[in-house]
């Protein structure tokens, strides 16, 4: 069928509004299915709803209704049953799944055989793979019933759903009944695996609720986003595999799946933070920008004890002559060092930087040894590799939990950014009343406040002052601050 | 009236009993460290008081009523072992489903529950973290986070399963303050904890257990070398490690 043709045909609409809705409603769901871990129950209830499908037919006179009202028993009947064994019975969680979807389906594709040979107009391949092309309108209307259905569902039970998939114990303390959810949540399900029987067919639904998920889950860590990342996908899956249908004159159901699964292994590699390319490029980057740190920091070294040439450089980092050339080359380009005829400097800007470097890794030595309890003597090597990997902002964080020390524990400096508060708590006189202020040099120091029992507006008085500590008091309390923190915090008289 | 009042409870699992005849009053308004060898039912006795299981025999009030009745005014903070990290959700999720109770079913989260939430994210010291996905904290951040919602959900009882286990020492410290000045506040609140040595600087009050009810009270009178040893049995190594006299 030619494109022109399949959109000019009612035929052809209405297979596109029907992917498109399905689309939306699976990658929507599909996500609480990922997230509860519960992919298998997906694809069990997708296969299981056959017999209510037959039951339909035959009782209901084929009706879409009728149809649809089997399915859906079908389906709550499959995970009663799942639920049931997996409480009462000694069998495995997914060997129970697999024993009832099983059953229930080879029921169904006998009773569909039997009523087929008997006369009856039921094509088991549709119910399999899908007819997306052979939608009636009334087809069309129950699909987008059920999809405004299950999306207002999730959005006004949105709560329910996210405590009840996250910490479902915690829910249920909270008087959220999680079997109750458990159960709408296999309605919903149910509703979704019927609606989409006609577009994708049982056996691939499984696939429309899961591929997007998964891909969404790549690519976000809220749940919120994923829910529209998802649906997102699943839309455009779902619309792709429809043209790639027309196009190659394949089955709708299957190229749907497979443009999904494109989608995801799309989000497999490339996605940012997750996806393996940003992974492989980060561990690249990470290699080489350790190589150009060191070559810095051995430059400042060497420049501090005006021993700096290329060969002291050479036999100091261990690199090969082109390697420690192109890192040279490097930090000449960055400015941070220059190169004349035999003459290696270091310029003001790199030595700022390769301070920073020997900044994280005195702070890291430091924390080693005071936080881990860790020997003075076994922990250079440790810091020699985190030197490399501490943020500003964790260098912050470690800086502020250890109240901003002077010295590494080999008492070598540590250097610290020049930021001096307005008014610093180690400059108030022995009974002066003051209280914290707002403005503080990073949150970090906050929080190294609030662990001491300091919030910011509470005032406070200056009791005594020691080499070390100076002793403050809050109500009733005294607190003792050390000095080197003290020297940070900023407060108002 | 007692916070919590247990008559004869047992429980099991699989037919294995795990808790025996548990007689005990929980005065309300104290700090009670729950104490026993592993396997000693500690977490089974806090499932049970918060009615997620079965129970054999007995009878679990809450302030004099039923479970069902009482539901909102305890809160449970579980073992960060049954946290699945992972989870696409923000601190401000987390801390904004201590409102949940709150709501009638279909009622929207408003501005008031976001002020809450963000006065306990405060509190806890973590208001810069809000928008970092649960993961991405570190282990005493991530206690913050459920300590936050606690105190959102305003409850009058506090049961904690070991809340310091992947904490620094600074903010275990500091949380072990918060929970006194909970207590002072009249909040009862039980914490299951392992290490010893705390106990006398940490609890006012212990329950010490090990299937069954070994001793319960002030912690001068019941945290004895004769009542650890009948709790912790074969495990008596562990007490040379403590500072008890």
């Amino acid at each position: 069928m030619e494109l022109f043709d399949l959109f000019n045909y009612a035929l052809g609409i209405r297979a596109l509004i029907a992917s498109i809705l399905v689309g939306l409603m699976c990658g929507v769901l599909g996500c609480f299915i990922v997230l509860r871990n519960m992919s298998l129950v997906g694809d069990a209830l997708a296969h299981a709803v056959l017999p209510g499908v037959v039951v339909g037919f035959v009782v209901g006179g084929a009706g879409v209704m009728a149809i649809f009202t089997g399915a859906v028993v079908a389906g709550l009947i499959t995970a009663a049953l799942i639920t049931w064994i997996q409480h009462n019975v000694k069998t495995k969680n997914d060997a129970a799944i697999g024993i009832v979807f099983t059953a229930m389906f080879s029921i169904g594709v006998m009773w569909i055989s039997k009523v087929a040979r008997e006369g009856a107009h039921l094509d088991l391949d549709h119910f399999l793979f899908g007819n997306v092309l052979g939608l009636s309108d009334s087809d069309l209307y129950l699909t987008a019933g059920i999809t405004v259905y299950v999306l207002l569902s999730v959005v006004l039970f949105y709560r329910y759903l996210f405590a009840t998939t996250f910490q479902p114990v915690i829910a249920e303390t909270m008087g959220i009944s999680v079997k109750t959810i458990h159960y709408y949540l296999m309605l919903l399900l149910s509703f979704a695996v019927v609606a989409s029987m006609q577009a994708v067919g049982v056996i691939l639904v499984v696939a429309m609720l899961i591929t997007p998920a998964s891909t969404a889950l790549l690519l976000t860590n809220r749940l919120k986003y994923m829910l529209v990342i998802s649906g997102g996908i699943g839309v455009l899956a779902s619309v792709i595999g429809l043209i790639i249908t027309d196009f190659y004159n394949t089955t709708p159901g299957p190229a749907m799946a497979v443009t999904a699964t494109l989608f995801y292994l799309l989000a497999v590699f490339f996605a940012p933070q997750k996806g393996l390319l940003f992974k492989f490029l980060y561990k690249r980057k990470t290699r080489k920008r350790i190589q150009f740190e060191d070559t810095l920091k051995q430059t400042l070294k060497l420049h501090e004890r005006s021993s700096l040439s290329f060969l002291n450089l050479k036999e100091r980092l261990g690199f090969n002559t082109n390697t420690l050339k192109y890192n040279l080359n490097l930090l000449r380009q960055r400015g941070l060092i220059s190169r004349g005829k035999n003459v290696l400097a270091i310029t003001p800007e790199g030595i700022k930087q390769a301070t920073r470097l020997v900044r994280a890794h005195r702070l890291w030595e430091t924390y080693l040894v005071q936080e881990m309890s860790m020997d003075a003597g076994q922990i250079h090597d440790e810091a020699e590799k985190f030197e490399h990997v501490l943020t500003d902002e964790l260098m912050d964080e470690i800086e502020a939990n250890l109240s901003y020390p002077k010295l590494d524990p080999h008492g070598a400096p540590i250097p610290q950014n020049d930021y001096q508060p307005e008014k610093s708590l180690s400059s108030l006189a022995i009974n002066t009343v003051a209280e914290v202020a707002e403005n503080q040099l990073n949150n970090y120091l906050v929080t190294r406040l609030w662990q001491l029992g300091i919030g910011h507006d509470e005032s406070f008085k200056v009791m005594n002052k020691t080499e070390d500590f100076i002793e403050i008091q809050i109500d009733d309390e005294h607190l003792k601050v050390p000095v080197t923190l003290a020297d940070k915090v900023n407060v108002e008289i | 009236m007692s916070a919590i009042s247990i008559k004869g409870l047992s429980v099991s699992y699989d037919r294995k009993t795990v808790l025996t005849n548990i007689y005990m009053d929980v005065a309300p308004g104290e700090l009670y460290g729950v104490l026993g060898p592993n396997g000693a039912g500690k977490s089974t006795l806090f499932k049970a008081i918060l009615g997620l299981i079965p129970v054999n025999t007995g009878q679990v009030l809450i302030n004099g009523q039923s479970i069902e009745n009482q539901r909102k005014k305890m809160v449970y903070i579980p073992q960060k072992g049954e946290v699945d990290w992972q989870f696409p959700a923000t601190v401000m999720d987390v801390v904004m489903m201590g409102r949940y109770p709150f709501k009638r079913i279909l009622q929207r989260l408003n501005e008031e529950d976001e002020n809450i939430a963000m006065q306990a994210l405060r509190d806890m010291g973590i208001d810069h973290l809000r928008d970092r996905q649960i993961g991405e904290l570190s282990g005493g951040q991530q206690q913050r986070v459920f300590i936050a919602r606690a105190l959102c959900q305003q409850a009058d009882i506090f049961l904690m399963d070991e809340p310091f286990v992947g904490v620094d020492i600074k903010t275990e410290q500091k949380i072990i303050e918060i929970l006194k000045q909970l207590r002072s506040e009249g909040k009862t609140i039980l914490v299951i904890h392992h290490d010893l040595s705390k106990v006398q600087d940490y609890f006012n009050k212990v329950i010490l257990l090990n299937q069954w009810l070994v001793a319960y009270g002030d912690t001068e009178e019941v945290f004895t070398e004769e009542n650890i040893n009948r709790a912790y049995r074969g495990q008596l190594n562990i007490l040379h490690k403590t500072s008890l006299h």
